[in-house]
């Protein structure tokens, strides 16, 4: 048809307005279209007021006559059926709409119209089909079938049957994909709710924060009041390498920790005192190794993070006591070396404090060289390094801080009460000078190695000296810089009547104080030979004092007594200690003289008139002079019966004394 | 701080301030007492202005004491008292508006510091725009802080360099509504001192002395 001229065919409706008249020439007259109120009083002039509406019974009329058009298409040609059906209906459609209205003029009136209407719509198709039959303008088209009711062949049957199967075995893989991922997704949240659970956990007991994506947390002492500047973070991730479809092992936690790399292992502060300088060479390369405790599953991340802040806590205190090393102007200089800090309290004497650090790897490789060392480690001081670096976090943190003025000039915080309190100079002079770390651990070190070394000065001289008895009662109560001991020298079997020596010993940082019973206070320096000196001259007066002791208790009277005696052979230590005890009836005479390296020396003096062997004097003739005192005799002292030295005193006065 | 009396010595008859204070610090040292520096306490006058009420308006007092030397304390006469830091002296600055300083009106008594065992004597110049108006002696008793307890060794010791001139036990302790028994502070020491820079102040002018 587009290769045909442009000829345009138009089917209308014929009638829209009714034709009025048609002339000769062909020329129609329509009736011109009713206005509103015309057709209105058309309509009224219709209206048979005697009875109801007549309109009813003509629309049965025209269904029937619809229907019987429809009966008649099956007669026609099945190829245009349809569309001249479609031609016909809207013809008389559109034809009978106005005439519905019009006016029954007579009773054949709406078949001649209906006649008339089909002769136009005959006429209007034998002129279509007179179209068609030229071929030029029009062609008519079979009209397309659906394909689907065309037989098919038994391939594409199979093809298709194949197909459909094919799309519902999709589908049911579909469902199932789904629910597998939702079982998934279950499990991926019951983690996830674990994994809250830890860290709800985890929070508890750790500081943490979120930046950006990641979880923060803080291993610092910086809100006790830490000044150190390690940051101490550490960052929680969630433990992910783990396979889904394997058996979550037991000791599997959601939550993983990562910490600094030079805060992980173990760590902790050795304090030893030695002897002698080791060589230089070995300065720094101490790393003894304690043993760490295998941790159970369930505690390992809390341990982990715990070991992490002892690292940092010890490094700080290590940080700390090396910085003041440096800062303090001492007699010996501290040294500080790698990892090792060296201070020399008393001379021949060195303290060493040196940061063990070992990570897990190193474990292995160090563990055997050092076996052999005995372990000097001073665990007491290391635990009051901890507690005093936490009063130095204290310090800074206190927590009556007085608000600072924007005009104020800046100065120190600890001073900023001074003002208002009104301190004086004392209390100022005390806050400014704060003593270090370093300070105080090495005056701790050295109250524990002086009261070490008494203990063992007493405890050697117990054991080798027998017979005046030493007992040292220690005091449980101590202060970091100073003890006490209760020293006591009796005889064994006269505790009672030999009570004279009691000595306290006060043992400080750099001295020791003595105070005796009677109120006497003697100061020793911190040499070991000091404090052996004066208890063995102590000893030595403890025996003369038993003596005077069991003088009163046996009835003698006593001549004379020294502690000091002037006389006779010069003691490389102390003094010598004399008594001179008569007998109750006063023939005999007992002088003991006593020193701490001479030893004892009993002398007995008899009556002389129990010399024989005194040549006669001329000057004394007359008996009454046979009274006088004889002559001593040393007593051999060693060959006295007795188990000490009270008791063959004891036994020697006895002898003397004349039995009633 | 222990407790403390602050007196004023009358000036020796034919004598110059100098002079009688030389004889004090012969007698203290004759005593055993041993000189341990020197100290300074001041006072400045304040006027508040701008007091629309009519009322006489009081003076605010402000004063130092080398012996809390990073203190500083404002008071009225009578109370309140007020202890700060030395940065109140810049906030008065700033107060210019409300409070005027009295410039001629400053006091400061100086002088040598003695301590005889617990004892903190402190014999000073009382002088007022550089001329020398009379003699303070602050005795301090260090080792007690309630005066009651320890008024009688005080008055014993001062008789001991005042002769006749000891004081009658100071004010401020029998005033306190806890009685002599209240524990002394700083406070009393200061409004002892400004007792005696008033007395100072009314009086005439020393014929004939000056700072040394």
């Amino acid at each position: 048809m587009s290769g045909g001229p442009a000829v345009r065919v138009s089917i209308e409706s014929s009638c829209e307005r009714q034709v009025q008249e048609v002339s000769l020439d062909g020329v129609e007259t329509y009736v011109p279209p009713l206005s509103m109120s015309q057709n209105l009083a058309k309509l009224a002039q219709r209206i048979d007021f005697g009875h109801g509406s007549d309109s009813d019974e003509e629309d049965p009329s025209r269904e029937s006559r619809e229907s019987d058009w429809s009966k008649q298409e099956p007669e026609e040609d099945g190829k245009f059926q349809v569309s001249l059906r479609k031609l016909i209906h809207y013809k008389i459609y559109s034809s009978s709409g106005p005439m519905k209205f019009q006016p029954c003029l007579w009773p054949w009136d709406s078949v001649r119209n209906h006649l008339r209407s089909a002769l136009t719509e005959m006429c209007v198709l034998h002129d279509v089909l007179s179209v068609v039959k030229e071929k030029k303008y029009m062609a008519l088209d079979p009209v397309s079938q659906d394909p689907s009711v065309a037989k098919t062949p038994q391939v594409f049957q199979l093809i298709s049957k194949k197909k459909s199967l094919a799309t519902a075995a999709q589908l049911l893989l579909k469902g199932a994909e789904k629910l597998s991922k939702s079982v998934t997704e279950s499990q991926e949240q019951r983690r996830q709710r674990d994994f809250n659970a830890e860290l709800l956990h985890l929070r508890s007991q750790w500081k943490l924060r979120k930046v950006g994506d990641k979880i923060l947390g803080d291993l610092s002492y910086r809100s006790a009041g830490s000044l150190f500047t390690h940051h101490g973070t550490f960052e929680v991730i969630k433990n992910t390498d783990i396979d889904l479809d394997k058996k979550i092992p037991d000791d599997y936690c959601p939550l993983n920790v990562q910490i600094p790399s030079d805060l992980e292992g173990s760590a902790y502060i050795k304090v030893s005192i030695q002897k002698q300088a080791p060589d230089i060479g070995d300065l720094g390369t101490v790393n003894l190794l304690r043993r760490q405790p295998k941790a159970r599953p369930g505690t390992v991340l809390i341990h982990f993070l715990i070991s992490a802040q002892n690292v940092l806590l010890c490094k700080e205190i290590f940080a700390q006591l090396s910085r003041e090393a440096v800062q303090i102007k001492s007699h010996i200089p501290h040294i500080v070396v790698k990892n090792q800090i060296i201070s020399q309290p008393f001379p021949g004497l060195q303290l060493s404090i040196s940061l063990c650090h070992s990570t897990v790897e190193k474990k292995n490789q160090r563990t055997s060289p050092d076996k052999a060392k005995p372990d000097d480690h001073l665990y007491v001081l290391e635990h009051n390094l901890h507690q005093l670096i936490r009063e130095f976090h204290k310090q800074t943190l206190s927590s009556s801080v007085m608000p600072h003025p924007a005009s104020a000039p800046f100065g120190p915080k600890r001073l900023r009460l001074a003002g208002p309190m009104a301190y004086d100079k004392a209390e100022i002079s005390c806050l400014q000078h704060g003593e270090g770390l370093l300070e105080k651990i090495v005056k701790q070190a050295k109250h524990i190695f002086l009261r070490s070394r008494t203990a063992r000065t007493i405890d050697c001289l117990a054991s080798r000296i027998e017979d005046p008895q030493i007992q040292a009662h220690w005091s449980n109560i101590n202060d970091v810089y100073e003890s006490s001991v209760k020293v006591l020298i009796t005889s064994q079997g006269y505790e009672q009547i030999c009570k004279s020596i009691q000595l306290q010993l006060n043992i400080g940082v750099e001295q020791i104080r003595v105070v005796h019973r009677d109120g006497r206070v003697i100061t020793l320096s911190h040499q070991e030979q000091e404090l052996q000196d004066f208890l063995l001259s102590q000893m030595s007066q403890h025996q003369v004092h038993a003596v005077q002791q069991l003088a009163k208790v046996m009835g003698w009277h006593v001549l004379s007594f020294s502690n000091h005696v002037g006389l006779g052979a010069v003691e490389s230590i102390g003094n010598a200690s004399a008594i001179t005890v008569a007998s109750p009836n006063g023939e005999y005479a007992v002088s003991v003289r006593n020193g701490p390296e001479s030893g004892c020396k009993v002398l007995v003096q008899f009556p002389r008139c129990q010399t024989k062997d005194l040549p006669k004097s001329d000057v004394l003739q007359d008996g009454k002079w046979s009274h006088l005192r004889g002559p001593y005799k040393e007593v051999h002292w060693s060959r006295m019966e007795g188990r000490n030295f009270v008791y063959k005193m004891e036994l020697l006065m006895a002898a003397l004394t004349p039995c009633p | 701080m222990g407790v403390t009396c602050v007196c004023q010595v009358p000036v020796a008859e034919g004598k110059s301030v100098q002079q009688t204070v030389d004889q004090l610090h012969k007698k203290l040292e004759q005593l055993g007492a041993v000189k341990q520096g020197s100290f300074f306490v001041d006072c400045e006058t304040y006027h508040a202005t701008g007091n629309a009420s009519g009322q006489p308006s009081k003076l605010l007092y402000v004063m130092h004491n080398s012996e809390t030397p990073l203190s500083c304390m404002a008071l009225f006469e009578g109370g309140p008292y007020l202890t700060a830091d030395a940065n109140f002296d810049v906030l008065m600055v700033k107060l210019k508006s409300h409070f005027q300083n009295a410039k001629g009106h400053k006091v400061e008594s100086r002088g040598a510091r003695y301590r005889y065992c617990d004892f903190l004597v402190k014999v000073g110049t009382v002088t007022m725009s550089s001329s020398a108006r009379g003699i303070s002696v602050e005795v301090e008793y260090c080792a007690c802080v309630v005066p009651g307890d320890c008024w009688n060794l005080m008055k014993e010791f001062m008789q001991s360099f005042l002769g006749s001139n000891v004081p009658e036990i100071p004010s401020v302790f029998t005033s306190k509504p806890e009685g002599l028994f209240a524990p002394a502070d700083c406070m009393d020491t200061m409004s002892q001192y400004l007792e005696l820079f008033s007395k100072v102040r009314k009086q005439q002018v020393l014929p004939g002395s000056s700072v040394r």
